[in-house]
C-alpha cells in the first residue's frame, strides 16, 4: 500500500489504548476533504459488510491506491472495520472510499438492519452457535 | 432503486447502483453474512483484547476508531462540557456461526472516568460485556454509565486474575452501584470457555429483551 505514513506513538509508552493521532494529510487527500460520508445520512456501522461487484474487479487495475486495496480485499465478503484494519487505514477513510466505491458501482454496501439483528431467531442462532463452542485454553497474551 | 436503501428479507439494507439479481454482481459476490455485533468494554489493560482473543476464530485484529470525548474541565469557566474526538485503537474479532451468520466483538476503550461517547462503534449492538479488574474498579465506570444510559443490555464480568477476585462479588456490585437485574459474572479473559459464558449471559438478556 502507497501511503505516506509515519509511525506514531501507538507502540509507545502512556496508554497505549489511545493512539497517537492518525496520520492526517493522506486520509485528508484520499477522501478529498470530506470527514463524514453520506448518501443515506447514517454513518456506516463498523460490522457493515462489503463485497466487490464484478465491476470493481474488472476496474481494479485502472484503481490507484487506497481505492485499488479495499477492491482488492473484498472478493469475499468483509466487515468495514476488518477492511481499516487490514489496510491500516482509519475506519471514517474506509467508509467514505466504501461509499464512494459502491457509488461508482464497484462494492455493494451490505448495511445490517438492526431489526433483524436483534430478532429473537437470530439471536437464539448466536446462542446456539456459542453453545457449540468448546473449551480450551485461549493462548497467554499482553493483557489488551 | 438506484441509491435508495431497500429492506430485504436477509436483514440488510442492500444499496447497489444496479439491481443485484441478475446484474454481473451475482457471479462474484457471495452473499454476506448477517453481522451480529456486541461490545466488550472495561479499562486499559482489563483483558478486552484477551477475551476477544480467546474465542475469536481470526486473531484480534486492531483499527483507528474516532470516539467522542466529554471533558468537564475543572478550569472551564463556562461549565459547559467540552466534546473532542479522541482516536482510539479498537481490538476486535468475529466468531462465524454459520454461512448466513456472524458474532463480531469489538473490544472498546473506556478507562477514562470522565466519558466517552462510542455511539460510532457500538450503535446497532445486542449487547455488551464491561470487564472489570477489582483492582481498578473505577476504570469501568465510564463502560457502566454508557450501557445504562443507552438501554443496551449488558453485564460486568470480573476478570479473575491469577485466578482469584480481589473482592466478593457484592462488594463489586455495591462499589460499581449497578442495578440488580445487571448480571455480575467471574470469569477467566484467558479461557475461552469462560469467556463464552460471559457472553452467553449478554446474549440470553438480549434475547430476553427481544421477546418482551
Amino acid at each position: 500500500m502507497a501511503d505516506g505514513r509515519t509511525p506514531n506513538g501507538a507502540d509507545e509508552g502512556g496508554s497505549p489504548d489511545r493512539v497517537g493521532p492518525a496520520p492526517a494529510v493522506r486520509p485528508f487527500l484520499v477522501t478529498a476533504g470530506r470527514v463524514a460520508p453520506t448518501s443515506s445520512g447514517r454513518t456506516m456501522p463498523v460490522e457493515t459488510q462489503v463485497v466487490a461487484t464484478a465491476e470493481g474487479l474488472d476496474a481494479l487495475d485502472r484503481l490507484s491506491f487506497e481505492q485499488h486495496d479495499i477492491i482488492a480485499a473484498c472478493r469475499q465478503p468483509q466487515s468495514i472495520a476488518e477492511i481499516a484494519a487490514r489496510l491500516r487505514l482509519h475506519l471514517n477513510v474506509v467508509r467514505i472510499l466504501s461509499e464512494d466505491l459502491r457509488a461508482a458501482g464497484q462494492l455493494t454496501v451490505y448495511v445490517p438492519n438492526t431489526d433483524a439483528t436483534h430478532d429473537s431467531s437470530v439471536l437464539r442462532r448466536v446462542i446456539d452457535g456459542l453453545r457449540a463452542i468448546p473449551d480450551s485454553r485461549g493462548v497467554l497474551r499482553d493483557t489488551d | 432503486m438506484a441509491s435508495v436503501p431497500s429492506p430485504t428479507p436477509g436483514g440488510f439494507s442492500v444499496t447497489p447502483t444496479e439491481p443485484v439479481a441478475g446484474g454481473a454482481a451475482a457471479q462474484t459476490a457471495a452473499r454476506p453474512p448477517l453481522p451480529v455485533k456486541m461490545v466488550i468494554a472495561g479499562g486499559f489493560g482489563v483483558g478486552k483484547t484477551t477475551a476477544v482473543g480467546s474465542i475469536s476464530e481470526i486473531e484480534p485484529l486492531t483499527t483507528e476508531a474516532a470516539i467522542t470525548e466529554v471533558a468537564a474541565g475543572v478550569d472551564d469557566l463556562s461549565h459547559t462540557p467540552r466534546k473532542t474526538t479522541t482516536t482510539v485503537a479498537m481490538d476486535f474479532g468475529c466468531i462465524t456461526i454459520d454461512p448466513t451468520l456472524k458474532l463480531y466483538l469489538f473490544g472498546t476503550p473506556g478507562q477514562d472516568r470522565f466519558g466517552f461517547m462510542w455511539d460510532d462503534i457500538v450503535e446497532g449492538a445486542v449487547g455488551g460485556l464491561v470487564i472489570v479488574d477489582t483492582r481498578r474498579l473505577d476504570d469501568c465506570y465510564a463502560a457502566v454509565d454508557y450501557f445504562e444510559h443507552k438501554q443496551i443490555p449488558f453485564a460486568v464480568a470480573v476478570n479473575a486474575f491469577d485466578g482469584k477476585v480481589e473482592h466478593e462479588l457484592d462488594e463489586v456490585r455495591w462499589a460499581l452501584d449497578v442495578a440488580e437485574h445487571v448480571p455480575l459474572v467471574v470469569f477467566d479473559a484467558r479461557e475461552r470457555g469462560s469467556v463464552r459464558d460471559a457472553l452467553l449471559v449478554v446474549l440470553e438478556l438480549a434475547l430476553a429483551r427481544s421477546e418482551g
